[in-house]
């Protein structure tokens, strides 16, 4: 018993780690590098039945959910994996045989996995016209290549949100102005400004879930919306191994949904309005003062970490059958 | 003649027609009503049931039999027809036959039960149905030069008619005989009687605990989850699938409460709140048009179905619609809990085409269609599912069940 305890205590120190050092090549998505993760566990696992191991990935499948920063991506990626392996015709007569196959398999599919994002930009070129505007949010891998796919046949012309607080989208921005592609960045709260400027609207996700609708950076939605009312197609790309079986009935309805996201900070005792110590009427405000306030109105603030954190990282879309 | 005037025709010719029967002498047992009655048909079918399982009739004949009757006018008698008239193509039953052979003393029981709504609910339905049909199959005995896969059937379908008659078939209860038919006529032949016969009262058996009774298991498990604690969970009259997510999210220790919305005649809203309050949960209950006041509150919609359809349609306890459309005007999901045997490859779009009559002194009809638009997600034993792809139900069942 204690000998596989640590067995399985080395393995759930490995996993993440493995999950990190693979998560190091920019090409691998989190679904792809969790189920490399997982075909690891099984060529290291000394599970003799279907049911340890199956058990054995849960467990590992567990761990990384607890540690990633973004488990929905990661969630489906595992559960593709986990699906596959319970589902696999295990009839040979000998396991150690099995778990060879099974990552062999694995790992087939993660090489082919990476050939993905060359397909569907392929594909999506029939979508792309010449001379076409197109609206992206964020940074997305797959969008990239889809961009640079069609700069190579014909010209297009990208807007870019600047995707607050991460501000990703200058990424985007900065990889395709450097491929000469001209790009401009858009405020996020610019999108219907700029909506009847655009041709159609490109995304990447981070998971398409069962309901039909999509899982991406926060703003998504939002764009969406815009879209929908604009007449404007809104387009999603997405890896097949991006399909989650999660079926939100709300944004609220995430696993992603911290609790202390849109809450409301607790108020203290009330204390007295900072900007006006003294009632103006008993103090002449001075020359200093008068253009210190003025200065303070038309400087620009920023949110502060703390704000942020009150702030959700992704946003669900609903599929146009469930508006 | 336009449509509209050759549909008025036709109308006036069945209103005579009925005016004319409702005047005419008549017996009990042979003729047959405009519509089924819920209420005081137990006397007339206690009688009826003696002669050969025929039911009792529509409102022109039972008015003759109360006293009262002669208190109806003519005049009176045809407003009520005409009124009727909307929804006289639900139950027009043909004009029973002498039924070939007895009916069962079990069935002529359920059939009670259903005609006096003591046994409500599709999944109470279908159980007593199925319950009833092991009593019938042990009870039966192969007649010489006959096989039990040939004849069983046979002997089968006066007491399915018998049960018809009482009430219209629910769509599980002709699931389920379309599911026993086919393991009566795959029965093996070369197996003695009673062992045939057990087989096939253990794979009833098998019918009920997968279909509804591990099937409901499952929806609990992943209906719950979408019960979080603090939420305010709305529900409609009562569905033995939403109690049953209810109670088992409680035992699950999550703490939140519940409006239950009922409505007249059925109240049957009133059940599930006595069983729900046995537990301490907290519950609101209050009838239909009181509805849009609680709204603002609800975090969820859980309804129950009847039947689900094809083209993502949900068919309902009446009211059901209305709920889950002012439910989404108000962005509250729509979640239907509803186990797959349920499922009808029918393409549904109204109340209209095919719905039952209850009580016949308001007109009443017992379902209703939710259309897809203003359903959120459907829970199933084979997962969460949008009403898009509905469907595709039968293909998800296939894969289940193959592995």
């Amino acid at each position: 018993m204690a000998a596989t305890t640590e067995a399985t205590t080395k393995d759930v120190f490995d996993i993440w780690t493995t999950y990190q050092s693979i998560l190091k090549d920019e090409e691998i998505s989190t679904p792809l590098a969790a189920i490399l993760a997982l075909t690891e566990l099984v060529q290291r696992s000394d599970a003799g039945t279907m049911f340890e191991l199956v058990k054995a990935l849960n467990d590992g499948a567990k761990v990384l959910n607890e540690r990633t920063p973004n488990p929905i991506s990661l969630n489906a990626g595992c559960e593709l994996f986990i699906a596959f392996v319970t589902l696999f015709p295990h009839d040979s007569d000998s396991f150690s045989d099995l778990k060879k196959e099974l990552v062999r398999q694995g790992q087939q599919y993660a090489n082919e996995a990476l050939t993905y994002r060359q397909k569907i930009a392929r594909l999506a070129l029939e979508f792309i016209k010449d001379d076409s505007v197109i609206l992206t949010h964020s940074y997305s891998r797959v969008v990239m290549k889809t961009l640079l796919c069609a700069h190579e046949r014909k010209r297009i012309s990208v807007y870019v949100t600047e995707a607050r607080p991460r501000g990703l989208g200058l990424r985007t921005y900065e990889e395709l102005t450097a491929a000469g592609i001209p790009c401009t960045v858009v405020l996020d709260s610019a999108v219907a400004y700029a909506m009847n400027k655009i041709d159609f609207v490109l995304v990447g996700s981070e998971a398409v879930v069962e309901s039909g609708g999509l899982i991406n950076a926060v703003g998504s939605n939002q764009i969406a919306i815009i879209a929908k009312a604009a007449n404007v197609p809104f387009y999603a790309l997405a890896e097949s191994y991006k399909f989650h079986r999660l079926f939100p009935l709300s944004q609220y309805d995430l696993p992603t949904h911290r609790p202390n996201i849109l809450s409301f900070p607790l108020m203290a005792a009330p204390t007295p309005c900072r900007k006006h110590p003294v009632p103006l009427k008993e103090q002449p405000i001075t020359a200093e003062e008068r253009n210190a306030s003025t200065l303070t109105s038309s400087q620009t603030r920023y949110m502060t970490q703390e704000q942020i954190a009150r702030n959700p990282d992704v946003d669900y879309t609903r599929s146009r059958h469930n508006l | 003649m336009t449509k509209a005037e050759r549909r008025e025709l036709q109308e006036r010719q069945r209103a005579t027609k009925a005016a004319a029967k409702a005047s005419g002498p008549s017996t009990p047992a042979t003729k047959p009503g405009a519509t089924p009655t819920a209420k005081g048909t137990t006397q007339s079918l206690a009688s009826a049931a003696k002669k050969s399982g025929k039911t009792a009739d529509g409102k022109p004949v039972k008015g003759e039999q109360e006293d009262t009757s002669h208190l109806h006018t003519h005049a009176q008698v045809d407003d009520t027809t005409r009124g009727l008239r909307i929804f006289s193509h639900f139950g027009l039953p043909k004009s029973p036959s002498v039924t070939k052979g007895d009916v069962h003393p079990a069935i002529i029981r359920v059939g009670l039960q259903f005609s006096d709504f003591k046994i409500t609910g599709a999944n109470a339905r279908c159980i007593a149905m199925l319950t009833a049909f092991k009593a019938v199959i042990q009870g039966y005995v192969t007649p010489p030069n006959n096989t039990l896969s040939r004849h069983l059937m046979t002997h089968l379908s006066p007491q399915i008619n018998h049960l018809v008659l009482a009430r219209p078939m629910s769509v599980t209860m002709g699931n389920a005989i379309r599911q026993l038919k086919l393991e009566i006529s795959g029965s093996d032949i070369d197996l003695p009687e009673q062992d045939a016969k057990n087989a096939l009262c253990t794979k009833i058996d098998n019918y009920i605990r997968d279909r509804i009774i591990i099937a409901d298991q499952v929806i609990q498990e992943t209906a719950g989850k979408k019960i979080k604690d603090g939420d305010v969970i709305l529900t409609y009259a009562r569905s033995s699938v939403v109690e049953k997510v209810l109670l088992r999210a409680w035992e699950d220790d999550k703490r939140f409460s519940v409006i239950i919305v009922d409505s007249r005649p059925m109240l049957e809203g009133k059940a599930l709140l006595k069983a729900l309050t046995a537990v301490s949960i907290p519950c609101t209950y209050l009838l239909l048009p009181s509805l849009p006041s609680v709204l603002p509150h609800a975090t969820t919609l859980f309804v129950g179905a009847h039947s689900i359809h094809a083209n993502g349609a949900v068919f309902s306890r009446a009211g059901t619609a209305t709920v889950a459309m002012m439910a989404k005007a108000h962005n509250v999901p729509v979640v239907v809990c509803c186990e797959t045997y349920k499922w009808s490859e029918t393409v549904r779009w109204d109340s209209f085409s095919k719905n039952e009559l209850g009580n016949l002194s308001v007109l009443c009809p017992l379902y209703d269609l939710t259309p897809p638009s203003y359903i959120t997600a459907v829970v199933t034993e084979v997962g969460v599912i949008p009403p898009s792809s509905m469907s595709s139900i039968p293909a998800a069942l296939g894969r289940t069940i193959g592995t």
